[in-house]
């Protein structure tokens, strides 16, 4: 092969820590997948409430809303903590970063500790009846990827403290951030569904 | 590979007939529509053999003109399909019925079917299994429940199919133009038996479907020989009643067919065998060896218990 | 000819290409060995691994379906029991859809996408890895489950309440269930790693306009995947499985649930599923058709465009398939017409094609025999499906062995048959040996002629009132003869199977050697030579046109400066995939098998517990640190 024009790239930034990075749209991207099946929850819930009269069902007692909306406060501004993290990813400012992920995780930890004091006035289980079924199930699966996401900024915060942070990790922080403000705002419509819901919509 | 009696292309119901019509609307454009493609594909083949390799002589305005008609052409003659397609859909819904509809409630069960001729006055319910009378020249609403999975009705000769849902209630409705008798099969994947779960629908004159009704309505047939006695005797002391009904006796199980007027009906165990003497016989004495897997427990009965009861249940018309 | 992207000024840069290449080979050659093997990230390898396990599968479900067809070759007869029949058409079903029509055309793209965009590897090469591990553990644990007589019989959608918890015993239905996730996460891997490997990993120069149309049609087929694939989890894992092992109450009407929304959100996936089946098989026939009329295929925008349109229209047809159900009248004149409207975006790819095929200079390879194949077959069953949607002519077909024959038609000409065309073209890339041409057309006219026999018969059959799925029928239905046709038409085509596979072992060791481009194909899969090093591109091409080797054979324009000492590949922008920057991608890792285990455990155990899935998540997070932890300077280095 004799190439006769060459492109010489060498000179580009061998990193990008930004929107444009493939990590943020692989990241994007399973945000949508999980953004998918919460939407076929959404549907699924809606589906059962308008297909009874009486919801929840006799003897189920109407969720609370003191509790979930106060623990709103926390969740939101952990997502500030997020954007600090990602400012200090950006700029490669590594004690912006260490506050910003701590911040997030210790709002993020406050907003599940309500959430599971909330849980302990349920009078229902998902195998009491299909309020109870669909509910917990939005309730479990959006726990469950709050946890996992907490795991991930507590191993960033691992790393970075350690100070064995490169390009690739302070992008990780960056991503780790899209996965947290994806599910910030997945709860909010969820809240309206599993709290409000059941005031605002009536029966078919 | 000719019409059978399960056969949905030789239609003697009303909605089957237009469906039927229907069918042939679709086939004859779609299959000239095959042919051309797949002709041109074959031409263009050896088209260019015969050139020799010279270039391409088409344009691509020319290609393009030729793709954007073909496309049109398949938008109109879609439109002509979903127009014909759906008023043929009116034609057969249920806001299409004619008002003097005989309701029948079928129900369907691992792996059988019940059958209630409803009514307003509670006496004059019919109820039966896996054999439906109609008759010919009256709409026919089908009233359609499950008694445990998803079952679908179906008797292609005279009605398309139905699911037979649990919790819920299903219609659909045919007049029969034609007499005869008219096989069905559930057409839901139901489990084990799924492939043994048929049925027969006789359409008959209104005279004779009226005299069928009234014989149904009555109780069993009282055992008149000492045999059938015998029989009466053994059925009614032997699990059998648990779950049979035989109205005019004690036995009013409620979990498999109605046996009332068992003698009646063309098959045993949901058409899985022509009624006759020997194959109850054989049906009483080992059901699971028949149709493995079906809810009939074989019931242990002494030698000289089988023929009494055969001898009963034979008199049961 | 001086391309845009190009710096012009410069002398020449000198450079030894041996030397770079030896370099590459050091960076992205994966481990050898046993265990090496578990290391691969590499996509050569692992689409070779996804094609091999498929095409294993593919002979599973063939047996299957040949067990099948010998049961119903005459009435009565007594060759499986119920039970048995019941368990080999579900698994049947099962397999060929989940176990193999999907994760093949995965593992094509797997392959292929990289190669065709010009770019050294997938985005996430780990994560592919992954997809791939969870792929082979969910086969297996399909087939375990099976093997010690945990077979699931409830058919391949498991409509509830037949496959709950009253009426379904033991594990296999929860072994159905599950499996599902395993190939659920690989597909979705799959599909992130190729939508964001089409957007930002493009040859300089690719822009939007001139990316092939096969990535196209898996760049769209991914997008299927995400949005359909976890309608399925959710009914199969939250509705079906929650409901048998924990007592939900989804699909139970006793307690509120609802098995037809069981039904409805199968479908929101299962009729997506079939076009995530079909949209990559449309892309191999573009290309091959392409490569055998030397000209470019006909109505390049018009085909993108209605591949798009099929995308989107697929979300809106789930309908057709539970129209038995009953629908309000509104509801069925909608889905009726959204179902042969798909007809339309469908008949103008075919349009287009014929319009190469007339216009161009056919050269009628085996792979093209195959691209003839489908045209024939597909459009039969595309025209059979338009019927389907009628709903008046569906309620008399539905759950017959019309519809049996329209998905074959489909499934087989529609996607079988595109794909042993591409493993005939793309076979001398792959293995680096050319594919013998008189046993590939043999192995053709077998399938070709053993299908149609097998499958034509099926559609006097339905017609004629035989249901599916039932494992007998009496001899006085007329059913006899078309059943025997189509069991010897069956066996046609495994001999035509036998062919196949005779055919590709044959050619493997054969000594003729594959040239770079055999077939004179325009994409830039074909300008590195067969197979293709670990590393793809020495320098990567510089694309000015959208058939690039036909447009410049020896590809003159080239990317100098990455490093060679580490995976660098270079990302572009999304519309004119013009340089950005190079990022590194992580080396070859045994993580990504270790964490896909750890999850398999978890998964394996839920079938029997719930508390198992904590067990899953906990050794696939620990996984997951080891995959993610930071290794040593070369890669994290800026
Ligand atoms: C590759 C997979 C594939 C593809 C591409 C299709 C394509 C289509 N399918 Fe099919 N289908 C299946 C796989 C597929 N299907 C499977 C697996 C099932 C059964 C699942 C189960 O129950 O187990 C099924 C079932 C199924 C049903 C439900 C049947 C039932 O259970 O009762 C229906 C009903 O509408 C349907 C319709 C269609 C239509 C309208 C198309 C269209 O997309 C076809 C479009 C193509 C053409 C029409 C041909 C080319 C066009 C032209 C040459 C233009 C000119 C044409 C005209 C003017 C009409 N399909
Ligand atoms: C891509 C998908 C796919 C493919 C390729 C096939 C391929 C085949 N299928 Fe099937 N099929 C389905 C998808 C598929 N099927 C689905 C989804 C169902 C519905 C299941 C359900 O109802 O739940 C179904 C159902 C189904 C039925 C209906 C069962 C019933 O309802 O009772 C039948 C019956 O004949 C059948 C037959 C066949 C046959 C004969 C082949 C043949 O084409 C197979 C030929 C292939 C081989 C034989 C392997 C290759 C052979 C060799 C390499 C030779 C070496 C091997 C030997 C010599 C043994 N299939
Ligand atoms: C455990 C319950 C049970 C018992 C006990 C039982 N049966 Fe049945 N029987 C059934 C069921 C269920 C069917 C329907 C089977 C099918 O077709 O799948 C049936 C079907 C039949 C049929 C065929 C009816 C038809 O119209 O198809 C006859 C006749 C019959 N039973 C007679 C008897 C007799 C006689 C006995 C006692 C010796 C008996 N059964 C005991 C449950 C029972
Ligand atoms: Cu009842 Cu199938
Ligand atoms: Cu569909």
């Amino acid at each position: 092969m004799s190439p006769a024009r060459t492109l010489d790239v060498s000179a580009l930034p061998p990193y990008e820590i930004s929107n444009r990075a493939p990590l943020w749209w692989g990241q994007l991207l399973m945000a949508v997948i999980e953004g998918s099946l919460f939407c076929v929850l959404i549907a699924m819930y809606f589906y059962y409430r308008i297909s009874v009269d009486v919801w929840p069902p006799p003897g189920v007692k109407p969720l609370g809303l003191t509790l979930p909306t106060v623990a709103l406060i926390p969740l939101i501004l952990s997502a500030g903590g997020s954007y600090a993290a990602t400012e200090g990813a950006k700029r490669d400012d590594r004690r912006l970063m260490l506050a910003g992920l701590t911040a997030n995780i210790l709002l993020a930890i406050v907003f599940l500790v309500l959430r599971f004091i909330e849980w302990r006035t349920f009078n229902f289980t998902w195998a009491s009846d299909i309020h109870g079924s669909i509910v917990w199930s939005i309730l479990f699966l959006h726990t469950f990827d709050v946890i996992a996401d907490l795991l991930m900024t507590a191993i960033l915060i691992g790393i970075v403290a350690d100070g064995r942070h490169g390009p690739k990790q302070r992008l990780g922080v960056h991503v780790d951030s899209v996965l947290w403000y994806f599910l910030v705002l997945i709860w909010l419509p969820f809240y309206v569904v599993v709290y409000w819901g059941p005031r605002l919509v009536g029966s078919r | 590979m000719m019409p059978g009696p399960q056969s949905s292309l030789d239609a003697a119901g009303s909605a089957a007939r237009v469906t039927g019509h229907l069918l042939w609307l679709f086939v004859i454009p779609l299959a000239i529509i095959f042919v051309i493609v797949v002709a041109i594909a074959v031409v263009a083949i050896f088209r260019k053999h015969r050139e020799s390799g010279r270039p391409a002589v088409e344009t691509e305005r020319g290609l393009t003109r030729m793709v954007t008609g073909a496309s049109v052409l398949t938008c109109v003659i879609l439109l002509g399909l979903i127009a014909v397609s759906v008023s043929t859909g009116k034609a057969i819904s249920d806001r299409a019925m004619p008002r003097n509809a005989l309701t029948i409630e079928v129900t369907g069960n691992q792996w059988w079917w019940s059958v209630r001729y409803l009514n307003d006055d509670a006496s004059l319910i019919v109820t039966t299994a896996n054999e439906i009378h109609v008759p010919v020249g009256r709409p026919i609403l089908i009233r359609g429940v499950s008694a445990d999975v998803i079952h679908s009705f179906w008797v292609p000769g005279l009605i398309g199919k139905r699911d037979l849902i649990p919790s819920r209630v299903t219609t659909e409705w045919f007049t029969a133009e034609r007499e005869g008798n008219y096989r069905g099969q559930c057409a839901e994947f139901c489990g084990l038996q799924h492939a043994h779960m048929a049925m027969w629908v006789v359409a008959e004159s209104p005279a004779r479907f009226q005299a069928w009704m009234n014989a149904q309505l009555g109780d069993s047939a009282n055992p008149v020989t000492p045999a059938e006695q015998q029989g009466q005797k053994v059925f009614l002391e032997h699990a059998c009643a648990l779950c049979h009904t035989i109205r005019g006796t004690t036995a009013n199980g409620q979990v498999a067919p109605d046996l009332t007027h068992l003698a009646s009906r063309l098959t045993i165990a949901a058409g899985t065998l022509p009624n006759n003497r020997g194959n109850l016989a054989g049906w009483i004495t080992d059901p699971q060896s028949i149709k493995p897997g079906n809810h009939m427990a074989t019931v242990p009965l002494a030698a000289e218990d089988l023929h009494p009861l055969l001898d009963y249940l034979g008199s049961l018309r | 000819m001086t391309h845009p992207l190009v710096t012009p000024a410069g002398p020449p840069r000198v450079w030894d290409e041996q030397q770079d290449r030896e370099a590459l080979a050091r960076t992205w050659h994966d481990p050898e060995g046993f265990l090496g093997w578990f290391y691969a990230t590499t996509h050569q390898a692992i689409g070779k691994r996804y094609i091999l396990t498929a095409f294993l599968f593919l002979l599973a479900g063939g047996v299957e379906a040949l067990l099948m067809r010998i049961q119903l070759a005459r009435p009565e007869n007594h060759f499986l029991g119920p039970d048995r029949y019941n368990q080999i058409f579900t698994m049947h079903g099962t397999t060929m859809m989940f176990l193999f029509a999907v994760p093949v055309m995965e593992g094509m793209a797997v392959y292929l996408v990289p190669l065709m965009l010009g770019t050294r590897n997938v985005a996430f090469p780990r994560l592919n890895a992954f997809g791939y591990w969870m792929y082979v553990m969910g086969g297996i644990f399909l087939y375990a489950n099976a093997a010690t007589g945990a077979m699931p019989d409830a058919g391949w959608f498991a409509y509830t309440p037949l496959s709950g918890p009253q009426y379904s015993f033991g594990k296999g239905v929860d072994a159905w269930a599950q499996m599902i996730t395993f190939t659920e996460i690989s597909a979705l891997c799959v599909a992130v790693e190729i939508a964001v490997t089409t957007f930002r990993l493009r040859a300089p120069g690719m822009s939007l306009n001139r990316i092939p149309l096969y990535c196209w049609s898996m760049l769209i087929q991914s997008f299927m995947v995400i949005f359909a694939m976890p309608a399925v989890m959710v009914a199969s894992t939250v509705m079906l499985l929650n409901d048998r092992t924990i007592g939900t109450h989804f699909v139970n009407p006793a307690e509120g649930g609802d098995p037809i929304l069981y039904q409805h959100v199968f479908w929101f996936f299962g009729h997506p599923e079939v076009y995530i089946i079909f949209l990559p098989a449309l892309g191999f026939i573009s290309a091959i058709v392409e490569a055998n009329t030397k000209r470019e295929v006909f109505g390049y925008p018009a085909l993108v465009l209605s591949q798009v349109a099929t995308g989107f229209i697929a979300f809106g047809l789930w309908v057709h398939h539970m129209f038995a159900t009953g629908l309000p009248q509104i509801g069925e004149a909608y889905f009726t017409a959204a179902s042969m409207m798909i007809a339309v975006t469908t008949g103008i790819q075919i349009f287009c094609w014929l319009a190469t095929l007339w216009s161009g200079k056919v050269r009628m390879t085996a792979a093209m025999h195959f691209v003839f194949g489908f045209l024939f077959i597909f459009v039969m069953g595309g025209l059979t499906g338009v019927m389907l949607a009628s709903i008046p002519l569906d309620l008399q077909s539905h759950d017959t062995y019309f519809v049996v024959a329209h998905f074959h038609y489909v499934l087989i000409g529609g996607a079988l048959f595109p794909l042993f065309g591409a493993f005939h073209h793309w076979f001398p890339k792959i293995t680096g040996r050319m594919i013998g041409e008189r046993l590939g057309k043999l192995s053709f006219w077998l399938l070709f002629i053993g299908f149609n026999t097998t499958f034509f018969p099926m559609h006097i059959l339905g017609l004629n009132g035989m249901t599916r799925r039932i494992y007998t029928y009496p001899a006085s239905l007329g059913w006899a003869s078309g059943n025997m046709i189509a069991t010897v038409g069956a066996m046609i085509i495994a001999l035509g199977g036998v062919v196949f596979i005779v055919n590709a072992i044959a050619s493997l060791r054969s000594s003729v050697s594959a040239a770079p481009n055999p077939w004179n194909a325009p994409s830039l899969e074909w300008s590195v030579e067969s197979p293709p090093p670990d590393w793809g591109f020495t320098y990567q091409p510089v694309v000015s046109s959208r058939s690039p080797l036909w447009a410049d054979p020896a590809l003159r324009t080239v990317v100098t400066g990455m490093r060679n000492d580490r995976r660098e590949i270079m990302v572009t922008g999304v519309a004119e995939a013009e340089p950005q920057f190079r990022t590194v991608l992580p080396a070859a890792s045994l993580w990504p098998f270790l964490a896909a285990l750890g999850i398999s455990i978890g998964f394996t155990g839920s079938i029997f517990a719930f508390s198992w899935y904590y067990v899953g998540a906990f050794l696939g997070a620990l996984g997951m640190i080891g995959w993610f932890w930071p290794r040593p300077p070369k890669e994290i280095e800026p």
